[in-house]
């Protein structure tokens, strides 16, 4: 702009720029498909397959393997049962997941927050130890809680060290499932909204300040609404593993509570009736995609991912 | 205000640690088991001994495993990162048509319990008359960590210009030639962290390792038809070094990242 | 005596402002009284420390040293939201969650004014700002440049802030449209009687709009003044740089009253001392190409060189010559209905008087 007598630029060359091949942009759109062909193919082999395979299963006669070859909806009759408890147990699954996905909520927000706004130069070490345990099997961490609150292990010796009573036995009981699964899934959680909130620009936040908002209207009018794409994602995941989460019911709960998906397992593996446990996956897959689509269907990726 | 500020950040931070603390406490009650003496595990440790981390390391049945768990890994690993590289540009590079539907179907997965779509994986084969051995527990894992790979890739790729890409084109470079010299150097570090991400989520995986691997057994797989049925302090031992395995696969991944990263600034 | 138009106070002084981060001093020592009502710009280069000032102006960013007062009162610890003032970003920062309606109402809703007192306010402003009605309820994403302009304008006078800041809202507009706001940010600041402070690297913009102009570089406020005093009357080589292209000559006093010589260009000088400094040894001539002429047969001036012409551009309605002398290339610049059609690579002469140029220290 301040341009100075000394230093005037080389007369501009007067080259003409060839025109862009119009066949490159007809071949790159053809490309994109390409590229996502292995993606395709391995999803529709391992996830698409199989799941119709559980769909045909599950309209075969029970206890046995007479897939196509039989069609009865005895299954879903009995699943449909008023008198059978697996009513219960999906019940006892939509309340650990809701639970799970409301407290989580609640438990992240804060850190996410600070992942954004407070750690600053400490935030990629921080994201790191909570990306971590994501890859320590989930029942090496859960025993571990095992070995913490069990008769005589570290809490209940620590307090019969120092003098008391001893610690209180809270595992086996349900909600000892529910922190097992606030435990296991936080990280679901917490990535998506943090990347939420990244998407807060900074400008609308002091433009909000400015213009006379105080701290909760900032909250609520300019922050909760802008990262809610990601606080979405963050609570559908974290509610669709929670449907389907069994490991805590198993290792943390013991026997106390029977969640669908050890419902599920059973019917494939104790009891052997593939065409019964066939139907209730069946019926929590609807359930779940059924809410995953909806939700999927009011977001952008493209945007939340960080397109430009 | 700023008294206020400061009262918030201090919040944070607290309840940041706090959460830290938890996550990590059970992993050290883990490894704070596998050097106790006694069969059971008992608070305060009377006795210290490093009996049962040398009877796992000896165990040849313990070796097999792990052989067993790091081959899956591997492949999965090499697998997973060729295909979601692919599925990344389709994800995010380039404008197609069915650009929004393809977004949608690589997410599914993820979103999708593993427990049951380790089941009807189990199912599938047995349908289609295919034993399961580890060879299938690959293909289960891929089917859950291609997803994974593909987005975290993707976020790289969100990143890239593409006029880069037309800049090179337009420089009289091959398509196979822009893919070398533009594209993969440039997509080095999501391509890596993506790699990193399907080892060791491999690595931990439960749910389908338990369905779809047949007789064979990973060391998740292990520890959990331990902990159920014979527990041995080997049990946390495995645990732990599973633990600290996957911690130093971290730190070096994370080492080499971070001089890809820095090789790409200077 | 006549009676005297009373003087406007400060609404706005900095004493001794000063921000570092870390060991950067971004903003250095800066006194300036903004008075009220008036159009105030600052200009400078990118990372000349405006953007941080305008900062510290809307609370955003605490100085380091200093203090900032309005009507008298210290206001450095005032947080934005408490600070009668109001800024219109670079990036405007519209609430992309919101329409145009909610955007402009937003000051009012969350002071607690009741909806429909506020929509008639919303209303009545898009009116000042010249936005139809029926872009009450549009998504604010899908206006286009110029109508975000005028929605980030409208939701900053919902505030009714006493000063508004405006950092570079106009950069990323088109030329011709931005000609337009320009006129209209003027025209609204005579109707408010606000006081008015805007930050931008256009000279150009700042010359269209203000009443004063502070040009600041590295940190610095180097000159304050009226457009006439910083066109005509630069304190120094960078003020009158970014004023636009000129050109630019080194002297030297010589020894015993002898003339100015020149040190990048031969021959002597009639160079009038630097308004600063009558006393100064070393100086620049700072000539605007406007006042350079080509002197033919017969025709003089009291200062010459010798060059040769090896390019010419249209700039529309006046044609500008590069003249190579020695070294340095002059630019002359003439309107173009007394174009000489010269050839290129002839030799010229070019002249000026010395009242015609500016002399500003080294």
């Amino acid at each position: 702009m301040a341009n100075t007598s000394l230093s005037h630029p080389a007369p501009p060359l007067s080259v003409e720029a060839a025109p862009a091949a119009p066949t490159r942009r007809d071949a790159l759109l053809s490309l994109g498909a390409r590229c996502s062909l292995p993606v395709i193919v391995l999803l529709a082999v391992g996830f698409v397959a199989p799941l119709i395979a559980i769909f045909a299963y599950s309209f075969a006669k029970p206890r046995t393997f007479e897939v196509f070859r039989s069609f009865t909806l005895v299954n879903y009759a009995e699943i449909f049962n008023v008198n059978n408890t697996v009513w219960l147990s999906f019940l006892w699954s939509l309340g650990f997941a809701f639970a799970t996905c409301a407290l989580l909520a609640v438990i992240a927000y804060p850190i996410a927050y600070g992942l954004n706004r407070v750690f600053g130069k400490w935030s990629s070490l921080v994201s790191i130890l909570f990306v971590f345990p994501l890859f320590v099997s989930e029942n090496v961490r859960l025993y571990g809680w095992v070995l913490f609150f069990i008769k005589n292990g570290v809490l209940d010796g620590t307090l019969k060290t120092l003098g008391f009573e001893g610690g209180p036995q809270v595992l086996y009981q349900p909600p000892m499932i529910l922190a097992g699964m606030l435990y296991v899934y936080l990280p679901f959680m917490l990535f998506p909204m943090t990347l939420g909130l990244a998407m807060v620009p900074r400008d609308l936040i002091d433009a909000a300040r400015d213009l006379g908002a105080n701290r909760w209207q900032i909250w609520r009018e300019v922050e909760l609404p802008l990262a809610m794409p990601g606080i979405l994602i963050g609570m559908l995941l974290t509610f669709v593993l929670g449907i389907g989460a069994v490991a805590e019911a198993k290792i943390l709960g013991g026997q106390s509570v029977i969640v669908i998906s050890h419902d599920i397992e059973i019917a494939f593996t104790y009891s052997q009736n593939w065409p019964l446990g066939s139907a209730l996956a069946v019926v929590v897959t609807i359930f779940i995609g059924a809410l995953t689509l909806a939700v999927f269907s009011r977001l952008d990726l493209d945007r939340l991912l960080g397109r430009r | 205000m700023e008294q206020e500020k400061a009262r918030t950040r201090l919040f944070i931070w607290l309840w940041t640690a706090f959460v830290v603390v938890l996550l990590y406490l059970p992993i050290f009650c883990g490894a704070l088991a596998s050097v106790s003496k006694g069969r059971y595990f008992a608070f305060p440790v009377r006795a210290f001994t490093s009996e049962w981390w040398e009877k796992t390391v000896d165990s040849i049945e313990i070796g097999m495993i792990v052989h067993t768990s790091l081959l899956v890994a591997a492949l999965v690993t090499v697998l997973s990162v060729v295909v979601a590289f692919f599925g990344a540009l389709a994800f995010a590079r380039y404008d197609w048509k069915g650009r929004r539907l393809f977004q949608k179907i690589v997410i599914l997965p993820i979103f999708f319990p593993q427990p049951v779509l380790g089941l009807a994986l189990l199912l599938w084969f047995s349908a289609a008359g295919i034993q399961t051995s580890w060879l299938t527990a690959v293909f289960a894992h891929l089917v859950w960590i291609v997803p994974v790979v593909t987005l975290v890739i993707a976020i790289q790729v969100y990143s890239f210009d593409p006029s880069l890409e037309e800049a090179a084109f337009d420089l009289g470079a091959t398509r196979w030639q822009v893919m070398r010299e533009v594209t993969l150097p440039i997509l080095w570090p999501g391509i890596w962290s993506g790699a990193l991400f399907a080892f060791l989520l491999s690595w931990g995986n439960f749910p389908l390792s338990l369905y779809t691997a047949g007789a064979d057994s990973t060391v998740p797989k292990w520890l959990y038809s331990k902990m159920v049925a014979g527990y041995t302090p080997m049990v946390p031992a495995l645990g732990t070094m599973s633990t600290l395995g996957a911690a130093s696969a971290l730190l070096l991944g994370g080492l080499v990242l971070w001089l890809l990263r820095r090789r790409a600034v200077a | 005596m006549t009676q005297e138009a009373a003087p406007k106070l400060p609404i706005l002084q900095l004493v001794g402002v000063r921000k570092t981060f870390n060991d950067f001093v971004a903003v250095e020592k800066i006194d300036l009284d903004v008075i009220e009502g008036e159009f105030l710009t600052i200009v400078g280069p990118s990372g000349s420390g405006k953007t941080t000032l305008l900062r510290m102006l809307a609370g955003m960013d605490q100085p380091s040293e200093g203090n900032i007062t309005l009507h008298g009162a210290r206001i450095n610890d005032v947080p934005p939201n408490k600070r009668p003032t109001c800024l219109v970003f670079q990036s405007l920062a519209l609430f992309p969650h919101k329409s145009v309606g909610d955007n402009i109402e937003f000051p009012l809703k969350v002071r607690g004014v009741d909806a429909k007192a506020r929509k008639a306010r919303a209303l009545e402003l898009m009116r000042v700002v010249r936005l139809p009605e029926s872009y009450y309820s549009k998504n604010v994403m899908k206006c286009s440049g110029g109508e975000r302009q005028r929605v980030a304008l409208a939701r900053a006078l919902a505030y009714d802030p006493e000063v508004l800041f405006f950092d570079e809202p106009l950069s990323a507009i088109d030329y011709k449209l931005k000609k337009v706001l320009e006129k209209e940010l003027k025209d609204l600041h005579k109707e408010t009687g606000k006081t008015f402070i805007y930050i931008t690297h256009s000279l150009e913009e700042a010359m269209v709009m203000s009443d004063r102009i502070g040009v600041m570089r590295a940190g610095r406020l180097v000159q304050v003044g009226t457009p006439e005093q910083i066109y005509n009357h630069p304190v120094d080589r960078f003020v009158s740089e970014f004023v636009g292209e000129v050109n630019v000559i080194e002297v030297k006093k010589g020894e015993d009253g002898a003339p100015w010589r020149g040190v990048d260009v031969p021959g002597a000088f009639h160079v009038r001392p630097p308004e600063e400094d009558a006393g100064a040894e070393h100086a620049f001539v700072v000539i605007r190409p406007e006042y350079l002429r080509f002197l033919g047969a017969g025709d003089t001036a009291q200062n010459s060189l010798k060059g040769t012409v090896y390019n010419e551009y249209s700039l529309g309605s006046r044609i500008q010559y590069q003249v190579r002398v020695g070294e340095k290339v002059m630019l002359v610049e003439l309107s173009r209905s007394k174009a000489l059609p010269i050839a290129a690579d002839r030799s010229v002469t070019v002249g000026w008087d010395a009242a015609d140029a500016i002399t500003v220290r080294a």
